[in-house]
Parts: structure tokens; C-alpha cells; sequence
């Protein structure tokens, strides 16, 4: 069956749908979230089990490589729409189009139509920051977040007036001079900026902290695939383009600084969102060692499965925090005995972000750094290995927090509801380390 | 034979998951595993006693990509630490019967022991490593949360300091992976395939990486720092695990993957690695014989006595490495039998320092008895089990490098001047003035059944050691120099 952007049909239809709803008096609750569930639930359906169609245009494509990406970033997002409690329509919309975006973003065939998915899929993202959690914070954090969009989106269209004016070229283009080598680099920093690599990583611990859990989850995930695809295309539109050297090093630095940044946080949302910049970086060292072993078909798999990997770890940390209400590591203390599901879980999670086997998370690291082996890259890769040892004293002094310590003085806050997305997380993660062939079962893209 | 390897990982394994839904009767649960488990791993040693290389074999083709494939065997080296394995396991859930602890303690347990027992099956290389890094998980919740004060910190130490080497191992072995597929264009993780030739002049790097990953497991000083706080703060049946099992996957490591594979960087190597045993057996027993408290002491003697078996097995000669061989079947026996034992005293009297008791063999003539018959085998009495495995071992590195054997005899001597005064003051000398010794009641029925098994294997490999290491040769046979 071949459905050529039908996912982006689907997710159209169900922007629309949102937005109709909300012109009834009292939009339907139930009606909002099975709209958003069915309409991420199809585009993913479509997205892994219909065939590439062949697709008479220049600026999108619908190629096997486009949908297998949109299936990891439906997956990343698939728990957001779960969360989501119906209650606002706009917000429904706002997730949706976002994610809108991000499939077009997958589908983008030459340069200007790359940018016009970034805007597209970052637009409501700021929105809902600051939509999903009322007051000023929020606020606060989605105006830092548009400022730093902003600068993405101008080095963006510098980069490229610069690479055009060098190649007469908006597609895959080779032979650059200095100024297209500019031009791409000034386009590789905006790819770089969306993805949090440091030192363009000042945004995202603020944003992810403000922002609803489920919103955050969905940032660290979706968006990150969607970002990471960005420095992917970027890499194979300008093959030649010099900043592809300098990646592995950026990599690993990002890892390691968002490992060591997280080491003194005891707000959960801000350690995880520093651990999502040390995972970031894993990945942007992924993608240097696939540039630099002429793009193979190994390095592709190796950090797809990261990024599938991570939708579960990610979504269900923050899953967690959600149903939890829990938002220090103080809180932490002595918790697990009262929740032991959904702490169990959590566990595994935790053990999973930590690289240990047997679950999917140490897989995921495995593969990522052994490209970077392969690829000669032992100094990178050695600083991604540290930089995961320094983030498993985190993760497992949470899980002394959880389950050794004794609770903390005073009332403990109410845990809300959806223990099962947790739970199904953790089973995923799981499932993952003893099955990963699975991954390359459910997209055709992705098999190694 | 496919099925009975993997039933032998698989059967703990199930009952962890069991153990963990049974709430109260968990333990009941746990019983009944590890004495199937138990069963299960000496009917498979039985059934393979006369096979010629002894050599029992699962294979499952590539699982995934990158040549990744199930593949377990079994020789008597893995079979024995199996059995020791089940037969340890069996005796934490029977001595730890009358805590009152959570499901998760035996489902724990029950976890570990099926890791653990992944590791001495698997034979490619992948499935060892994910293993290994699975021993830690239980481990790590046993010391966290059923330990002594200072657990937490413990718990945290353990986990960092030898995950820290494992990662060298595993970006060793990946290297080694990588470096085979290039050189001849085959994906394979098969430890029986692999050959470290394909290295080229990374060759060095990546010996030192595996060794480094199975040194502080072993753990060879200046790699130890980590074991004394775990075996402290670790409830007694995950002491009896931790050095009963966990010490000797580094040993089972080198003999398993860093001589077979490296066999001239090995022997280059031995006067380092050798020094550093030879080191850690005299290091340990200055240490034990510094400490006040029982079960410190026992800790540090661990590190002494891992050095005897590195001594034998690092001199790659017969008797060498049967003697230190046996030697890891010998510490887990004997020193089992003393953490269990400070347990008991702890459980009763709630301390454990040497000045905390005095005349105990007045008051609890049973636990005088196997504590002293424990500490003899310990020390390397003729006649007990330690003895077999420490002569073996020092006479295989007095062919070797007969320095190393020299200073090994050093040890020997040292043991006893750590461990005699230890067992006099707390179990002959007169009672002090804060002496808690009137606390401690003589074992009950289910303790001196646990203890008559270990000190009777003790005998029994001590009186007819012949049997024992011509049943382990073959294995080691392709190792002699």
C-alpha cells in the first residue's frame, strides 16, 4: 500500500479537527484526546507499515528513509497525546501542528523547505510551553525558548543566503567555497542550537524545568529526532561541508558537560533535562561518526535505535514525574515503598538511561559508541563513556533516593494519574534490551 | 543438549519473578528454586562427568545483527562455579529464612544467582557482558537495602567502582570485534572464533582494557578499595555471594578470555599481574590482621586468598592452574561459611567488633567448632581443602617465577597471624568489660545443617582432592604453557 504523505494528511485533518471542536460551547474532553491518540496513532501506523511511494515533487519526498524517521518521532510523541487530559483544544492543535511539522521536517527534500518545517514544527512548540502550565514561569521559559528559536531560525536563513550565493543551488550540492563551507556551517549551528549542543545549550534546562512533564518528554524526544534529522540532512545536502569533521568533538563535550551539569540538580525536570543534553550529545557524536564513515546504513540504525530507545526512557521519566508530582530529589526520599509499580519502573528507567544491560538503554549507548569505534574515533568515544559513568551516579542516587532512604518529613504530594504510561515505558525498555531486533521489525527504514 | 543450559540461567531467573509476586511467601518460593536450581545444576554436572572435553553445548544462530548469537556451554570449570553457585544460593535463602524482610530480598537473590550463572555459560562474548553487568543490579538493592549502617554509601561504591571497569572490557572487546571484521570481513562475538591476532599492534591496549575489567572484580590491589566496604555493609547471605561468586568471575574472566585469547601478552605480562597477586596475597593479610571488626577482617582475607588463586592460574602450568582452579570453589566454601557465621553472631548480639566478645566457645560451643574448622580450612590446614588449592597454586608459580612463590609462602604465613589471634580473642579469651558475648546462643538445627554441608565438601576436598582435580583438568588443559 503506498500512501504518499498520507501521515501529514492525517495530522492536518487532526489540526483541524481540534480547532473545529473548540468552536462547540464545551468541547468534549474525550472526543479532544481520542482525537489527538487516533490521529498520532495512524500517522505512526502509516508511517511504519505502508511502502515508499514514488512522489513527483522537489521539495518533499516520501522515501522509506522519511518514514522510518517519522515513525520514531510518532513514537516520541505517542505518550504526550496520551497524557494529554483533553481539557484545552488549542493546546490539542498546538501538539498536533507541532508535530506536523516535524513529519514535514522528515519529508523535506531541499534546503528551503527544511527551514519552513523548522518553523513550523518550533512555532507551536513555544506555545505550548507556555500554554501547558499556567503562570508566569512558563511564560517566561517559552519567551527564552522563541528568543532562542529566533536565532536558530536567522542563522538558518543566513547560512543559506551564503550557500546559494556560493552554489546557485537550494538541493544536495558539492564543490563549496569558503563561503558556501560558511553557509553550512552557519546552517549546522541551527540544527545544533534546536538539538542543545553546548555551548548553544543555554534554553533548554529553563524550558524543560517550566514546562509541563508531558510537554518536556515530548521536547526531549520528538523534538530531539526531529533535530537530529535536521543535522542529518544538513550532512547529506552539503556533503562536502567541513562542519561534519568537527561533530565528534562536539559531541562528546556536550555529553560530557550535560552529565556533569546534572550531577548538582535537584530539581527532577532540570536533571533530566541536563541528562537529555548529555544524551543529545551521544547522539551528535552518532552522527559524526556516520558522516565521517561515508553515511552507511550501520551508523542510520545505530542512532535510530538510540532515539527509540530514548522515546521510552525520556517520556517515561517524565511520565513519572507526572503521575508522581514529585519535583526535587529531596522528594524522592523513601518514595518507593508507597508507589512500588510505578518506583519500579522508574527504576528501570533510570538503570536503562544509565547504559546497563539488560535493558534497551545499554543497546542504544553500545551501538552509538561503537560506530564512533569503528569510525577511529577512540578519543570521543572514550569521553562518551565517561561521560555516561558520570551520569550512572545520578541516575543510580536516585534510585538509593527512592528506595534506600527513609521518607522525608511532612505530607508527601499526591501522585496523579497514569502510572500505566510509566509502566509501559519501562516494559518497552525492557523489551528493547532482550529483543532488539524488534526496532528493525516495525520500520522498514530501520533495519541495519 | 540444548535445552539444559538454558533451563540452568532461566530456572533462577523465573523464580526471581515468582519470588517478587508472592508478597509473605516469597520465601517458600525462593526455597523451592534454589533447590530445584540446585538439583537442576547437579543432575547436568552429573550427566556430563565422563564426556571427553566435558564440553556441553547450546547454540542458537546470530540472534541479531553484528553476529551476535546464543551461545552457552559448559565445562567443568563452569559446571563446578554453577554448582557452587546453586549450592550457595541455596544455603543465603536457608540461613537468611527467620529475617523478616521484603519479596524482593529473595527475588534478589534468586536474580543474582541466575546472572551470575549466565556468566560462567555464556561463550559469546555479547551475552558475557550483558551477564556480567546484570550481576551488579541485584547486588546493588541486596547492600542498598537490606545492609548494615554505612550501606548507601556502600551500595553506590560498589555499583560506580566496578561498573567503571567493565566499560574498559567492554571497549576492549568491542575493538576486538571491530578489528576481526575487518580483517576478515566476519561479524562474530564467538569467544571460540576470535582471535586477538586480528589486533595488530592494538593488541596491548586491549589486553590491559579486558584486564583491567576483570582485575577490579578480582580484586587485585590497588583495584580492591571497593570490597571492603561492600562485604561490611552487605547483609551476611550477600557477603556469602559477593565472595563466594562474584570475586571469582574476574578469575573465571582471565581464564575464560584474557589467556585463551592473549596467550604471549599473558605470560609478557605475568611478572606485573603476577607481582600485583603476589602483592595483593600480603597486602590483604597486613590489612585483616589491622582490623577490629570480624567481619572486616574476613573481607580483606578475601583479597589474600584471591591472590593464591591468581598465583596458580597466572603461572600457566598444570598443577597451577587446577590448584588455583580449585582454590575459587575452596574460598567460596570456606569463607562462605565465615561470613555466615558472623552473621549469626550479628544477628544475635548486633556487633561484630573482636573486643566486642570473648569465651564464646563456652556459650556456643557449635559455632566455636565450625568457625574454627572454617578458619583452619581458611588458613591451609593439611588435610582441609584450603590446603590442596594453596600448595597447588604456590608450587605452579614456584615453576613459573619462583619469587612470586616466595612471596606467596609470605602470605600463607601471614594468614595464620591474622586469622588464629582473630578466632582466639573472640571464641578463647576471656571476656572484656563490654563484652555482649552472653547474647550470642549456640546455632539451632538449621544453622548446623547448613554448616555441616560446607565443612563436609571442606573434608572431603581436602581428604581426596584427586578426584576434584582430575575432574577440572581437562577444562584447563588448553591453558598450560
Amino acid at each position: 500500500m503506498m500512501l504518499p504523505l498520507g501521515p501529514q494528511a492525517v495530522l492536518a485533518t487532526g489540526v483541524l479537527g481540534s480547532l473545529s471542536l473548540g468552536l462547540m460551547r464545551r468541547p468534549p474532553p474525550l472526543a479532544l484526546r481520542a482525537l489527538a491518540v487516533a490521529s498520532v496513532a495512524a500517522a505512526m501506523f502509516i508511517a511504519a507499515w505502508t511502502t515508499a511511494g514514488p512522489l513527483d515533487s522537489s521539495i518533499v519526498l516520501s522515501d522509506s528513509k522519511s518514514l522510518g524517521w517519522q515513525y520514531l518521532i510518532y513514537l516520541g510523541a505517542l505518550p504526550m497525546a496520551l497524557a494529554l487530559d483533553g481539557e484545552d483544544d488549542v493546546l490539542v492543535a498546538l501538539f498536533l501542528g507541532s508535530l506536523l511539522g516535524m513529519s514535514l521536517l522528515a519529508s523535506a527534500a531541499n534546503l528551503p523547505m527544511l527551514f519552513i518545517a523548522l518553523e513550523f514544527m518550533s512555532l507551536p512548540a513555544y506555545l505550548l510551553v507556555a500554554r501547558s502550565r499556567p503562570g508566569t514561569r512558563g511564560l517566561e521559559a517559552a519567551i527564552k525558548y522563541f528568543f532562542a528559536g529566533g536565532v536558530a531560525g536567522a542563522l538558518f536563513l543566513l547560512g543559506l543566503s551564503l550557500y546559494y550565493a556560493d552554489t546557485r543551488s537550494l538541493a544536495a550540492s558539492t564543490g563549496l567555497t569558503p563561503l558556501g563551507q560558511a553557509g553550512a556551517t552557519l546552517m549546522a549551528a541551527a540544527a545544533l542550537f534546536k538539538i542543545g549542543a553546548f555551548p548553544l545549550n543555554w534554553w533548554l534546562p529553563d524550558v524543560y524545568e517550566a514546562a509541563a512533564p508531558e510537554v518536556s518528554g515530548f521536547l526531549s524526544t520528538a523534538m530531539k529526532a526531529a533535530g537530529v534529522l535536521f543535522l542529518m540532512r544538513l550532512c547529506e545536502l552539503a556533503p562536502q561541508a567541513s562542519f561534519a569533521v568537527s561533530l565528534p568533538a562536539i559531541g562528546a563535550l556536550t555529553a560530557l558537560v550535560g552529565s556533569v551539569m546534572a550531577l548538582r540538580q535537584e530539581s527532577l525536570q532540570r536533571l533530566f533535562a541536563y541528562s537529555s543534553i548529555s544524551n543529545a550529545g551521544l547522539l551528535i557524536l552518532g552522527v559524526g561518526a556516520w558522516a565521517a564513515s561515508g553515511r552507511s546504513g550501520d551508523g542510520v540504525s545505530a542512532i535510530l535505535f538510540f532515539l527509540g530507545a530514548y522515546a521510552f526512557m525520556s517520556n517515561g521519566t517524565f511520565a513519572f514525574i507526572r503521575y508522581s508530582g514529585l519535583s526535587t530529589r529531596t522528594q524522592l526520599k523513601g518514595r518507593g515503598a508507597a508507589m512500588p509499580a510505578a518506583a519500579a519502573a522508574f527504576t528501570i528507567l533510570l538503570f536503562a538511561l544509565g547504559g546497563i544491560p539488560p535493558t534497551g538503554g545499554f543497546i542504544a549507548k553500545l551501538l552509538l559508541l561503537w560506530r564512533a569505534v569503528d569510525a577511529g574515533m577512540l578519543w570521543p568515544a572514550s569521553i562518551g563513556a565517561l561521560s555516561a559513568l558520570i551520569s550512572l551516579s545520578y541516575y543510580l542516587g536516585m534510585t538509593r533516593e527512592l528506595w534506600f532512604e527513609a521518607p522525608a518529613e511532612g505530607p508527601a504530594p499526591e501522585s496523579g494519574r497514569g502510572a500505566a504510561l510509566v509502566i509501559a515505558c519501562a516494559a518497552g525498555v525492557l523489551l528493547l534490551g532482550a529483543a532488539p531486533w524488534l526496532m528493525s521489525s516495525l520500520g522498514g527504514a530501520l533495519a541495519p | 543438549m540444548s535445552m539444559p543450559l538454558t533451563l540452568l540461567w532461566t530456572l533462577p531467573l523465573l523464580g526471581a519473578v515468582v519470588c517478587a509476586f508472592m508478597g509473605k511467601r516469597a520465601k517458600y518460593a525462593a526455597l523451592a528454586f534454589s533447590a530445584a536450581f540446585l538439583g537442576a545444576a547437579l543432575a547436568i554436572t552429573w550427566v556430563a562427568r565422563s564426556t571427553a572435553a566435558l564440553a556441553v553445548v547450546t547454540e542458537l544462530g546470530p540472534v541479531w545483527a553484528y553476529g551476535i548469537s546464543y551461545r552457552l556451554s559448559a565445562d567443568s570449570l563452569s559446571l563446578g562455579l554453577i554448582a557452587l553457585t546453586a549450592l550457595l544460593n541455596l544455603i543465603c535463602v536457608a540461613s537468611s529464612w527467620k529475617l523478616d524482610v521484603s519479596a524482593g530480598y529473595w527475588a534478589c537473590f534468586m536474580a543474582l544467582a541466575s546472572a551470575l550463572t549466565g556468566v560462567f555459560l555464556a561463550r559469546d562474548l555479547f551475552f558475557f557482558y550483558v551477564f556480567w553487568e546484570a550481576t551488579l543490579i541485584p547486588m546493588f538493592f541486596i547492600i542498598g537495602l537490606w545492609g548494615s549502617s554505612n550501606r548507601m554509601h556502600a551500595a553506590l561504591k560498589f555499583f560506580l567502582f566496578t561498573f567503571s571497569g567493565s566499560v574498559f572490557m567492554l571497549l576492549a572487546l568491542l575493538a576486538l570485534v571491530s578489528a576481526h571484521h575487518r580483517v576478515t570481513g566476519v561479524w562474530t562475538w564467538d569467544l571460540a572464533l576470535l582471535d586477538s591476532t586480528t589486533l595488530g599492534a592494538a593488541a596491548p591496549l586491549v589486553f590491559w582494557g579486558l584486564v583491567l575489567g576483570f582485575a577490579v572484580k578480582i580484586p587485585m590491589v590497588p583495584l580492591h578499595t571497593w570490597l571492603p566496604d561492600a562485604h561490611t555493609e552487605a547483609p551476611a547471605a550477600g557477603s556469602v555471594m559477593l565472595a563466594g561468586i562474584m570475586l571469582k568471575m574476574g578469575v573465571y574472566g582471565l581464564l575464560r578470555i584474557a589467556l585463551p585469547l592473549f596467550p604471549v601478552l599473558s605470560w609478557e605480562a605475568l611478572p606485573i599481574l603476577g607481582g600485583l597477586a603476589a602483592l595483593s596475597t600480603i597486602y590483604g593479610a597486613f590489612c585483616a590482621m589491622a582490623q577490629t571488626d570480624l567481619k572486616r577482617m574476613i573481607a580483606y582475607s578475601s583479597i589474600a586468598h584471591l591472590g593464591f588463586c591468581l598465583l596458580g592460574v597466572l603461572s600457566r602450568t598444570s598443577q597451577g592452574l587446577v590448584g588455583g582452579s580449585l582454590q575459587l570453589l575452596n574460598h567460596g566454601l570456606t569463607t562462605g561459611a565465615l561470613f555466615l557465621m558472623v552473621g549469626f553472631i550479628y544477628e544475635r548480639a548486633h556487633k561484630r567488633g573482636l573486643a566486642d566478645f570473648g569465651d564464646l566457645a563456652s556459650r556456643a560451643p557449635y559455632l566455636a567448632f565450625f568457625f574454627g574448622f572454617s578458619t583452619l580450612a581458611s588458613i591451609g590446614l593439611p588435610g582441609l581443602n584450603g590446603f590442596v588449592g594453596e600448595f597447588m597454586s604456590l608450587s605452579g608459580a614456584l615453576a613459573a617465577l619462583p619469587v612470586l612463590a616466595f612471596l606467596g609462602l609470605v602470605g600463607v604465613t601471614l594468614a595464620a597471624a591474622y586469622a588464629l589471634p582473630a578466632f582466639q580473642a573472640v571464641f578463647w579469651a576471656p571476656e572484656g568489660p563490654g563484652s555482649v558475648s552472653a547474647k550470642v546462643t549456640d546455632l539451632d538445627f538449621r544453622e548446623r545443617g547448613v554448616l555441616w554441608t560446607l565443612s563436609a565438601l571442606m573434608l572431603w576436598i581436602g581428604l581426596a582432592p584427586n578426584a576434584w582435580l582430575a575432574w577440572l583438568e581437562p577444562s584447563l588443559r588448553g591453558l598450560v604453557r
